[in-house]
């Protein structure tokens, strides 16, 4: 790395591959960033939110009479009734459901929204849900997935199994009669959730004489809720505008249209000319966005005598709350696990039933890494069981399995297409980081002394990134998330405005949306700006989840600034009378093949675009803009491996990190120093689902981890350094790039798991580790 | 997760604390650092009809070496306890309180008043045996640590008074380890040794409702017993109870261990 964080083969020109400054940050860090909760408008009104303080239970009453009477306007879910959020998926097996946006008939998990009130500031809407009456009949509640339900949460769904698809390739039952080693382990991963720094946020206002509504939305997904909220309120979809404006972190979380959301906007048809804001409190955030992870898998796989994997049998249960997630369905984490459950190892008998099943908990949807940080953890955790039974070295049973380049493409049972490979050239490079002989040297010294004994845990997994939309059909909902659209204008000054469809929540998209416009047409990086978020602005963009804007919106921001390079080039050529396959646009200039010195500057083209159509050549329209869009078809798969070594102390349980080590395949680095941000932020929330963080409910349906005092988050305190390298071989999309947003939450809970297992021998079958689990199993 | 109304009355003096809360018939809060009472009040766990606010009244902000002790104002935030090196138990056990922006504020009245079983101050107050200067409608009178925590977030001040001081002894010798799930939080045992006048006293803190002496493994170290058998005994004395971070069995272990580093940093029972 050089100074600038850039790898020392960087280019010498255009700003692709360097660690450029940041377009956002000057704001960002400057305390000028502008949130949701940051839009004041005039005549603005605050919304609270009345929350089920049950599990389950019926609604017999709710009276709103003494709140209507201190003046305050109430909604409740009978006034929403008529609307229902529906997630959709043509799965045989899928079982379609209801979301209300209010509940009414019944309460279906501890925080759903039942009622809401309207007054001048938040405070007095608080004081306001302490008069609203709701009558509630408590019903049985069902919180573990795996447990036989009682009373289930929808009736449509009596064994409360929204979906269960079975993945079958091979025969399982001949390779395990055939295997020499057969391993069976019954693995619980533990319910937690995205909590990004901001918590979610609307302001909904409708403008009755135009019959418009302006929802400002803390989303990842702008033209998605557009669209949702416009069929769901029977409204033209170009009245409704959306605008995403910054947004401090989503993970996913921010991907879901969730009642609230509705509710907002429905309320703000009923009080026309008056903006409703909600903004969400930590609690409300743990209790009511989207939770993840709450799995159990049994996994049973059969080995050679030789570490070979012959056969995968698994059954996978997913908690998937209390409803669908909208529009993704309770199809989201089910249907990752078992598709990417074999990761990037050979395997070619596999079964696996996956199923989401509903309980009286928040709604499961999207979370960084989908399922995978869980289904990493099963499929890693049959290594190390299997290699310690074998005798054979925990690396070096991956390398036996390993998909190689050589067998690229590469066909998983789930029939996904892995196009990577690369994963043992991640490992060698990821050993060698972590010192990995000097660690075994170490571990082998320390046997036998008091010195805290050292473990070493690997994990190597394929994020599968950019989904086309080939790869993006799986979940068979009635949409397909292949494409994003760009704009690129340049405007009379030669400088160039682009109008994407991305989305970012911190990403930097605003920088590397500008760098690869600014060198595909050729201008500096400093003379391209960036709008993203708003709906009446971009043309469309499915917004950010799969790790797939760089891909995605990347590859529609580059398609589009060489259409308008074409046209600068087409004006140019007639401008100076040259061939317009002898021009090059360098740093804003356009040259001619053989000449030393510019010709003419892009913006003296760009201004006779515009302002002097008198110059305008034979043929040529006024203006220098385009729109394309880009669906790369399949995906592309980024391998990646992480290693660490561990010390335990034996009294306490504690577990502390000695070296973290990361090397993914970015492909194509656009930004060095972002992909590497991406990595850390990725391992640090890997990290702290596999230590710390855990969503509890009790027997009832009632949230013990309610604040931040009982849900801990990890601080810089409890992360590590962490060695990050890289490895890079360019996908086949117009940038080479693979997606790098979630693969770092993969690895963490099958690197400590195995990292453990290694130190002292145990099993982790239950996560979160916690100092406690690992005493737990000392004893 | 806004607090409910309540009346805020910024008092100039301990008289003018003590009278406003009387009058406020047992319904007023003290507010001092808020770093306690503020979250209590957004989760609308408490909903007092008066906050009276301490922070500008006059000379509670001061630590004092006094004899073999410090006297420590109720208003001296925590991070003026990690800086002073008049009392070093107090710095290290200060050092462990949250963060950099709760120790900028909380008091060291405010953490003794709160009485939180797993707070770092109340130990050390038990430890050294510390006293209390408290005023009330009838004046001024001073309470033994022992004798100001009753059970989790209750003490025996009376509704209108309040703490202006605290006087901590200084230890001849001291030990003090803590065990929490992150850095900052809230300790899930914290163990405080302290030699006094030639007597040792282990006190231990998130076992029990309140700082908890043990008083058992005191008796082992005064047999001449060691540190690993006092260590032991403390594990045996204590009846912790389980919860998200924990069992009991597992509390116990780590109270004992908490145990043996202490004694093992205060150089006690060494073999
Ligand atoms: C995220 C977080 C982490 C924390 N971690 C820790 C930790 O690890 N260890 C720890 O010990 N504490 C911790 N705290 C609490 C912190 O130390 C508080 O500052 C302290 O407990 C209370 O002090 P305060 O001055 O803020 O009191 P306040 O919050 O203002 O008041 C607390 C209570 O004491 C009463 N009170 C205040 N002053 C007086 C007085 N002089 N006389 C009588 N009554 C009074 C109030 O009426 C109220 O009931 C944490 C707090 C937060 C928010």
């Amino acid at each position: 790395m050089s100074d600038d964080g850039s790898p020392a083969d960087a280019p010498t020109t255009g700003s692709l591959g360097r660690s450029v400054r940041r377009k956002e940050d000057q704001r960002l860090v400057t305390g000028h960033g502008h949130y949701v909760t940051d839009v004041e408008l005039p005549r603005m009104r605050h919304v609270a939110f009345l929350r089920s303080p049950y599990g389950h239970a019926r609604i017999t009453g709710v009276d709103a009479a003494a709140a209507r009477e201190a003046g305050y306007r109430v909604f409740t879910g009978e006034d929403f009734a008529h609307v229902a959020l529906r997630a959709q998926s043509a799965l045989p097996s899928y079982v379609e459901t209801d979301q209300p946006v209010l509940a009414y008939e019944k309460a279906c998990f501890a925080g759903e929204p039942v009622a809401a009130v309207v007054a001048a500031d938040r405070y007095r809407a608080e004081d306001g849900l302490e008069l609203v009456e709701v009558d509630y009949e408590a019903l049985p509640a069902t919180v573990c997935a795996w447990d036989e339900p009682t009373e289930p949460v929808h009736p449509e769904a009596p064994d409360n199994v929204l979906l269960q698809r079975t993945f079958d390739a091979g025969s399982v039952s001949d390779a395990f009669a055939a295997a020499d080693l057969v391993v069976e382990r019954e693995l619980v991963t533990n319910r937690h959730a995205g909590n990004p720094m901001e918590c979610r946020a609307g302001v909904a206002l409708w403008d009755a004489a135009a019959g418009k509504l302006t929802f400002w939305n803390g989303t990842q997904v702008p033209h998605i809720v557009r669209n949702m909220v416009a069929e769901l309120m029977g409204l033209p979809e170009g009245n409704v505008r959306v605008i995403a404006p910054d947004v401090g972190g989503g993970f996913g979380v921010k991907a879901v249209l969730y009642p609230e959301d509705v509710a907002l906007c429905l309320m703000a048809r009923e009080m026309p000319g008056i903006p409703l804001k909600w903004v969400e409190d930590r609690a409300e955030h743990l209790l009511a966005a989207t939770h993840a992870r709450d799995h159990r898998y049994l996994m049973k796989a059969g080995f050679s005598a030789e570490g070979r994997l012959l056969a995968v049998e698994a059954d996978v249960t997913c908690n998937v709350g209390a409803y669908s997630v909208y529009p993704w369905t309770a199809g989201i984490e089910p249907l990752m696990a078992g598709g990417l459950l074999s990761g990037p190892y050979k395997l070619e008998n596999y079964r696996c039933t996956v199923r989401g099943v509903a309980t009286n908990t928040a709604p499961s949807g999207p979370y960084r890494g989908v399922a995978r940080p869980a289904s990493v953890f099963a499929m890693e955790a049959m290594f190390d069981h299997a290699a310690t039974r074998l005798g054979i070295d925990p690396i070096e049973i991956r390398r036996r399995n390993v998909i190689t380049p050589e067998d690229i493409p590469y066909k998983m049972p789930s029939r996904l297409v892995d196009d990577s490979g690369h994963y043992a050239e991640c490992l060698d490079k990821a050993l060698d980081a972590l010192g990995y002989d000097v660690l075994r040297a170490e571990q082998e010294r320390r046997r036998g002394t008091d010195e805290p004994p050292i473990g070493i845990g690997v994990a190597l997994y394929n994020e599968l990134t950019g989904l086309g939309r080939a790869a993006s059909a799986g979940p068979r909902m009635p949409f397909r998330t292949g494409h994003d659209a760009c704009t690129v204008r340049m405007n009379p000054d030669g400088r160039v405005t682009v109008i994407s469809g991305v989305t970012s929540q911190g990403q930097g998209l605003e920088t590397t949306m500008a760098q690869i416009v600014a060198d595909a047409i050729g201008v500096p990086y400093e003379d391209v700006d960036v709008r993203i978020g708003d709906t009446d602005e971009a043309l469309w963009g499915f917004g950010a989840f799969s790790s797939r804007q760089a891909v995605i919106g990347g590859g529609a921001a580059h398609n589009t600034a060489l259409a308008v390079k074409d046209k600068v080039l087409d004006l140019a050529a007639g401008l100076i009378e040259a061939a317009v396959d002898d021009l090059r646009i360098e740093n804003g200039e356009v040259y001619v093949v053989g000449e030393p010195k510019p010709q003419i500057s892009v913006a003296e083209v760009a201004r006779v675009a515009y302002l002097e159509s008198n110059r305008l050549p034979e043929g040529i329209e006024p203006g220098l803009d385009a729109t394309r869009f880009f669906d790369p078809i399949r995906g592309a798969f980024a391998a990646g491996a992480q290693v660490a070594a561990i010390e335990v102390d034996r009294v306490t349980g504690e577990l502390r990190i000695l070296k973290y080590v990361c090397v993914e395949d970015a492909g194509r680095a656009m930004h060095p120093q972002i992909v590497d941000g991406q990595i850390a932020g990725s391992i640090a929330q890997g990290l702290g689902g596999a230590m710390y963080e855990h969503l509890v409910y009790d027997e009832a349906g009632n949230l013990s981890t309610g604040t931040l005092l009982d849900y801990l988050m990890p601080t810089s305190a409890e992360i590590p350094d962490m060695v990050i390298g890289h490895v890079s071989h360019p996908a086949a999309n117009p940038l080479g790039v693979r997606g790098v947003g979630e693969g770092g939450t993969l690895g963490p809970n099958a690197v400590l798991a195995g990292a453990l297992h290694d130190a002292l021998g145990i099993d982790i079958d239950t996560l979160p580790i916690s100092p406690a689990s690992v005493w737990k199993e000392l004893q | 997760m806004k607090c409910a109304p309540f009346d805020y009355v910024r008092a100039s003096s301990v008289e003018e604390v003590v009278k406003v809360l009387a009058e406020s018939d047992g319904d007023g809060k003290i507010l001092a650092g808020g770093q306690s009472l503020v979250p209590v009040l957004a989760l609308r766990m408490a909903r007092p009809s008066v906050l009276v606010d301490v922070n500008r009244i006059p000379g509670l902000g001061a630590i004092r070496p006094s004899g073999d002790a410090v006297e420590v104002g109720a208003l001296v935030r925590h991070s003026r306890l990690v800086e002073q090196t008049n009392h070093p138990l107090l710095a290290e056990a200060a050092r462990w309180i949250g963060h950099t922006a709760i120790r900028a504020r909380g008091t060291a009245g405010g953490s003794v008043a709160h009485a939180d079983p797993s707070a770092e101050l109340p130990v050390v107050a038990v430890g050294t045996g510390a006293t209390a200067t408290v005023a009330g409608p009838s004046g001024v009178r001073s309470v033994a640590a022992e004798d100001l925590f009753l059970s989790a977030l209750v003490t025996s001040l009376d509704e209108d008074e309040m703490i202006t001081g605290l006087r901590f002894p200084l230890p001849t010798r001291w030990g003090f380890a803590e065990f929490a799930r992150r850095h900052g939080d809230f300790a899930l045992v914290t163990a405080v040794v302290t030699e006094l006048g030639g007597a040792v006293r282990i006190t231990l803190g998130g076992v029990a409702s309140v700082p908890q002496r043990a008083a058992h493994a005191e008796q082992v170290l005064a047999d001449g017993g060691t540190a690993r058998e006092a260590a032991r005994a403390a594990a045996d004395e204590i009846d912790p109870t389980a919860d998200l971070h924990g069992s009991a069995p597992f509390r116990r272990a780590i109270a004992g261990e908490m145990v043996r580093r202490a004694l093992a940093q205060a150089g006690i029972g060494q073999e």
